[in-house]
């Protein structure tokens, strides 16, 4: 999984490509995370457009994310999330916990 | 059915793709929703994650084999580990929705259409996921 990370209006927006499951993936994203929340950063838009699939090893490390956000006063939104991964969140029931939308302006906007 | 096809993939996360990959092309010219084989292969990389973790560890040396049988009315793949298995009886689905582990079986029980645990005649733990590609409205 690669990690492109750039910013507007204060909110960290990093784009997700790939196939995120377990192992390296959870390190590298949760150190991202941690850099940017230390960096100041308190509210994150993860873009899962160009993430191919997720298994439910990567689910967990979304979950992790978005707890670490909560923790440090923040808040963690998804952009464009595919249908199959849409599908996922429906039977895990996640989409009660993240907020989801298909336009970055909007995602944006939901943060003031 | 179409003749079976087997793969072998080393356990590391990394090669989980390719059972992916294999029954997206071996499932392209079905005349079926693309929402039942993304689902499938859904199930199909939660069984080969929990195979490559739980089965066999995580041994790069330790293959993890997935069986692709295709029909034009049903996919049945089958996955084999060389690990101690797993008792479905005693399973629960997570109730904790902020758990971050333990959603591989929920996932696989969702998606597909018949799942089932066992043991193989050679010993190995086998797991088999059957998807109907033509399902009643």
């Amino acid at each position: 999984m690669r990690i492109k990370e750039r910013k507007r209006d204060g909110i960290a927006i990093l784009e997700l490509s790939g196939k995120l499951m377990g192992g390296p993936d959870a390190e590298a994203f949760d150190e991202t995370l941690k850099t940017l929340i230390h960096e100041g950063v308190r509210n994150f838009i993860i873009s899962l457009e160009k993430v191919n699939w997720v298994n439910s090893t990567g689910l967990g490390i979304l979950i992790q994310g978005y707890s670490t956000v909560k923790k440090n006063g923040g808040d963690l939104k998804l952009l464009k999330v595919s249908s199959r991964i849409e599908n996922i969140f429906m039977v895990s029931k996640l989409f009660t916990v993240f907020e989801s939308y298909d336009n970055e302006d909007e995602a944006v906007r939901s943060f003031s | 059915m179409s003749p079976r096809i087997t793969l072998r993939v080393p356990s590391q996360l990394v090669y989980l793709g390719v059972p992916d990959a294999v029954l997206m092309e071996l499932a392209s010219d079905l005349a079926c929703e693309q929402k039942l084989i993304d689902e499938l292969s859904t199930s199909v990389i939660e069984a080969c994650t929990n195979a490559m973790e739980h089965g066999n560890g995580l041994h790069e040396e330790k293959q993890v084999e997935v069986h692709f049988d295709v029909g034009n009315d049903e996919i049945r793949v089958t996955v084999y580990d060389e690990g101690p298995g797993f008792d479905f009886a005693g399973w629960q689905p997570p109730t904790d929705i902020m758990r971050e582990r333990g959603r591989g079986i929920l996932i696989m029980r969702e998606f597909s259409d018949t799942l089932v645990f066992g043991r193989a005649e050679d010993g190995r733990f086998r797991v088999r996921l059957t998807k109907n590609l033509h399902p009643q409205a």
